[in-house]
């Protein structure tokens, strides 16, 4: 080893080596150098150039906001009485990492607390498909007692808490329920045409029907948000109040009801089906807007069984339909009013000619049969209303022609919508040939012109229309028509356009029906109120053609046919009759004579009207402290 | 000057001869881990940071053992080492313990290694001896090509299989550099280059896993992947950037609180460092790297032996290899591969082979004046 490193001729190439590796080393080392200085490069630009992108990014990983729900508006009747309501929904909350054995935990929840095989195999499956960190909701809208008693041993259920949230609820058992709506979880198309952040919220409820629906935007009320620090997994680490916004409660909402009167009304229906509308005659508020018999609302927000779901719907009185505004049914002799003013505006009719009534009419080879079997004898325009002799519109109608009645119609505020906001008005129906030929594809009949007369036929009216034709009459002023939300600006009504010396007969006339004897619907002191008449029309609408087969069979009386055979009972009123008030329209479906029932629905509930409207005998109290 | 025949002859005074500056860097560099690993770990110090602290520690002892063996020993060692890590690898390949879809170690008794780690500084050793047994004049002589070019192929080949990619390259790049420094042609550097880059798209199509392929597409174009692979750069980039030029504070990084940037005590430690002490301490760690390979160069050009000048470049290019794949990787500038930072990065086994090779170096360094044999 020696000899090798002191061999001089080798130690040439060893030094040559080594300077080349010196060489070779400080190339690399500036290679290195390069390299370190192109990741300081990278630094500035990470952290310096884009600094604040960086810094903006890693806030957004950090900052999230969770909505808050505000609270829904509250929906109140013209005297502030809450038809829909905010009430807390008694729930139970549960974190599933707080939870060591998920089936133990929930078989001591059930000890508790009910819990349905379903509602176990749904909070499983909630469990399964979220972090677990978030809490699920194990029941919702408990029982008060349930309620308490969890409370009692939450302390012994680790990871079960109790919560009480907001629910909406419906007062009265859904007596606003046709009006009102309800509300329901928002769904795929909601979301679809609606970007508020509201929707994608669990405990959000949107309006769904009625006044829910249509006055959404206001009750909704604008959603707050609280600034929440998460981390990678998304777990909340703290909350931010202060970069956080408040939730703005919605507004609430006023109706024109009073839900006393619609209560009235609804007990005055008692079991029976139909609609009743009572409006103001000078401004159009509706008070009552009515469709019985009622449903419950209030299931559709806490979740509705299908037993109830499949009741509602085999119901032959179908409960869910908005019958007093959606409902389309002849007027019958309601309709006669209409006919009568456009008989005395054509001229052709002198209110004082006679008309012989036989009971029947012939039209060709028909027979057109007054409800009289007997006939009527010789008939005026009065007394054709007062009792409701059809033979008179018969022949008038052929004089003054199927347009003029249909135009007369119209005017008077049928076979159009009214625009009240809620969904489901219906047009009704008011023909006329050109109507006919469109929608039928038929020529019009002198036997169609007939049946329209007497408001049967094709004629289609919805209670409400009723109430506001009837309000237009007794206005006699101007074209009245409803509204369902109070404080809203309404353009001054049009005028009505209608001889005043017309009305005051058709008045006087729908006066003879309810307050002379031999009127189809006389009464002595018929709204209760002494000193207060009344002025009204009976309806009696078929609704199945009676055959010769069915009247040798003695089927045609009335209350021998199974009900949905039976012919609506309708009845229009305003009151009072010198200085009027209020109108109401009133089906009573297949409630026989429009004398009977639905007259005496409407009686009570006009004369309850203006008791209230402090007109009239007062209340119970009041009349004792007279007495003292 | 004074020659020493015995291996371990003069503990004391040989205490005295070690270059300082070198254990002192590095031991700062593994204090700035101890506390980057416990600020990760949300200033716990049982969950990482203790442990490291004991584990450089005991490689600090180790290194100084390393140290004072005499540079003779490793370079009879040299082959050995290289042969016996060679016989893992292959070892491996039919013993191996399966851990994440690779390979990569070797059950032994108790102990459980993993040999591609000791491939590493067992090819430098190898390659140091290979050159300086050779004449200078043999280096760019086909025979010299060939041994140089056999003894980088192997283990590289070897590790490929596992599959390990980091590792692989890492081992070539390595040795690419010993080939230079040994001196080699520069019309073999030329032709060396263009056959790598023309062996590139083969490498890519037989040498490569579908997941590998993946990794470097996603690196390439991120959007292919935004919730896998390339979250982890997006998130690290996040770290630094936000960062900005004093950083957050210690304890104070958000992204890392929130748990955002995955492996943060391991591969993804600098992401800590950038963010909570921004582009300052980003830049002081890079300058305590320099610093390290600076002395470590030193220690180099202090050497006469070739064996020792090229044991001690050797090592010192996979240490600066580690850094800056491992920044590069973390900066959004290299695919994620899985190389941690040395001596900052949680993990045993890193800084046993880092603390191993320093002490190579301090032992090549100390012995300098020890004469190895040379047949030129």
């Amino acid at each position: 080893m020696n000899a090798l490193s002191t061999d001089p001729n080798k130690k040439k190439p060893t030094a040559k080596s080594e300077a080349l590796i010196t060489r070779r080393t400080a190339a690399l080392g500036v290679g290195g150098l390069g390299v370190f200085g192109i990741l300081a490069g990278r630094l500035y630009q990470l952290q310096i150039e884009q600094s604040e992108n960086y810094l903006a990014l890693s806030e957004d990983n950090r900052f999230n906001f969770r909505t808050i729900v505000p609270s829904r508006g509250i929906i109140r009747d013209r005297y502030g009485e809450a038809l829909a309501a905010n009430t807390l929904n008694y729930q139970i909350e549960l974190v599933p990492e707080q939870i060591d054995d998920l089936d133990l935990a929930l078989g001591r929840l059930s000890n508790i607390v009910s819990l349905s095989d379903r509602e176990i195999a749904q909070v499983k499956r909630d469990v399964s498909r979220k972090p677990g960190f978030v809490p699920v909701t194990a029941k919702d809208h408990m029982e008060w007692d349930d309620f308490a008693a969890l409370n009692m041993r939450a302390h012994a259920l680790p990871g079960i808490t109790p919560r009480a949230g907001e629910g909406r609820s419906y007062p009265d058992d859904g007596l606003f329920s046709h009006v009102v709506g309800y509300v329901g979880k928002a769904n795929d198309a909601d979301v679809a045409e609606d970007d508020d952040p509201l929707l994608l919220q669990p405990g959000f409820r949107l309006g769904k029907t009625g006044v829910e629906q249509a006055a959404d935007d206001r009750l909704r009320g604008k959603a707050g948000r609280l600034q929440i620090e998460v981390n990678a997994r998304g777990r909340v680490v703290r909350e931010w109040p202060g970069k956080s916004e408040k939730a703005v409660t919605g507004e609430d909402v006023y109706l024109t009801l009073d839900a006393d009167l619609q209560r009235y009304a609804a007990e005055q229906f008692g079991e029976d089906a139909g609609g009743i509308a009572v409006m103001d005659v000078m401004t159009g508020e509706l008070r009552t807007l009515l469709s019985m018999p009622l449903f419950d609302s209030n299931l559709f927000v806490s979740g509705l069984t299908q037993a109830y779901m499949d009741k509602l719907n085999n119901d032959e009185k179908r409960p869910q339909y908005n019958k007093v505004y959606s409902g389309g049914y002849p007027p019958a002799s309601t309709y006669k009013m209409a006919v009568m003013l456009a008989a005395l505006e054509s001229g052709k009719i002198d209110p004082r000619q006679r008309i012989f009534c036989g009971g029947r009419v012939r039209l060709g080879n028909r027979l057109f049969h007054c409800w009289k079997r007997q006939g009527h004898g010789s008939v005026d325009l009065r007394y054709s209303l007062k009792q409701s002799c059809d033979t008179y519109y018969y022949e008038i109608s052929q004089i003054i022609g199927v347009e003029a009645i249909a135009d007369m119609a119209r005017r008077l505020g049928l076979g159009q919508r009214h625009g009240v906001g809620i969904a489901g008005e219906q047009h009704g129906i008011v023909p006329d040939p050109a109507w006919k030929r469109e929608r039928m594809g038929a020529g019009w009949h002198m036997g169609d012109t007939l049946n329209s007369s007497i408001g049967q036929g094709y004629v289609l009216t919805s209670p409400m229309q009723l109430a506001v034709m009837t309000a237009r009459i007794a206005n006699g002023r101007s074209a009245v028509s409803p509204t369902l939300f109070a404080g809203q600006d309404i353009a001054p009504f049009p005028d009505l356009d209608i001889d005043p010396d017309h009305l005051a007969i058709v008045q006087d006339a729908m006066w003879s029906v309810t307050q002379e004897p031999g009127g189809t619907a006389y009464r002595p002191n018929g709204t209760g109120l002494p000193g207060i008449d009344m002025a009204g029309k009976t309806g009696t609408a078929q609704v199945r053609g009676i055959s010769l087969a069915d009247r040798a069979a003695g089927l045609h009386k009335n209350d021998r046919l199974p009900w949905k055979y039976r012919d609506h009972s309708l009845f229009v009123a305003y009151a009072p009759y010198d200085a009027p008030r209020f109108a109401v329209g009133c089906v009573v479906e297949h409630g026989g004579s429009g004398s009977g029932r639905a007259a005496a629905i409407v009686r009570s509930v006009l004369g309850e009207a203006l008791r209230r409207d402090g007109l009239g005998q007062q209340t119970q109290n009041a009349t004792e402290t007279d007495v003292l | 000057m004074t020659v020493r025949f015995e291996e371990f002859d003069g503990v004391g005074s040989k205490l005295f001869q070690i270059n300082w500056l070198l254990p002192v860097l590095a031991g700062v560099l593994g204090l700035v881990g101890v506390l980057a690993i416990l600020s990760a770990n949300n200033g716990i110090w049982t969950h990482g940071a203790m442990q490291h602290g004991v584990r450089l520690a005991f490689a600090f002892l180790i290194m100084l053992g390393v140290a004072l063996t005499n540079i003779r020993v490793w370079y009879t060692l040299a082959y050995p080492v290289y042969f016996v890590a060679l016989v893992l690898l292959v070892g491996v390949e039919f013993l191996g313990v399966n851990v994440n879809g690779s390979v990569r170690w070797l059950q032994l008794g108790p102990i459980r290694v993993q040999p591609s780690e000791v491939m590493k500084p067992a090819v430098v050793l190898a390659l140091a001896r290979f050159y300086h047994d050779l004449p200078a004049w043999r280096v760019s002589s086909p025979l010299g090509l060939a041994g140089a070019l056999f003894l980088i192929a192997a283990p590289m080949a070897l590790v490929l299989r596992q599959p390990d990619l980091g590792t692989s390259l890492l081992i070539a790049a390595t040795g690419a550099s010993l080939v230079f420094l040994a001196g080699v042609s520069w019309r073999i550097i030329s032709l060396g280059s263009v056959l790598a880059a023309v062996s590139i798209p083969v490498v890519w199509q037989f040498g490569l896993r579908a997941y590998q392929r993946e990794r470097i597409l996603t690196f390439i174009d991120p959007a292919r992947d935004p919730a896998g692979a390339s979250y982890h750069i997006t998130q690290s980039k996040i770290a630094l950037g936000s960062g900005g030029l004093s950083g957050k504070g210690f304890m104070q990084g958000t992204q890392r609180q929130g748990g955002y940037v995955p492996e943060n005590s391991t591969d993804f430690i600098s992401t800590v460092i950038g963010e909570e002490f921004g582009f300052v301490g980003s830049l002081a760690l890079i300058g305590l790297y320099i610093a390290v390979i600076a002395a470590c160069i030193r220690l180099s050009l202090q050497c006469k032996a070739v064996f020792s000048r090229l044991l001690i470049l050797g090592l010192t290019t996979t240490f600066a290899l580690y850094i800056f794949i491992n920044l590069g990787m973390v900066m959004g500038l290299l695919p994620v591969v899985g190389v941690p930072l040395p001596l900052v990065s949680y993990g045993g086994t890193v800084i046993l082979a880092v603390m191993g090779s320093f002490g190579l170096m301090l032992s090549a360094h100390v012995h300098a004046d020890t004469l190895l044999p040379r047949n030129d």
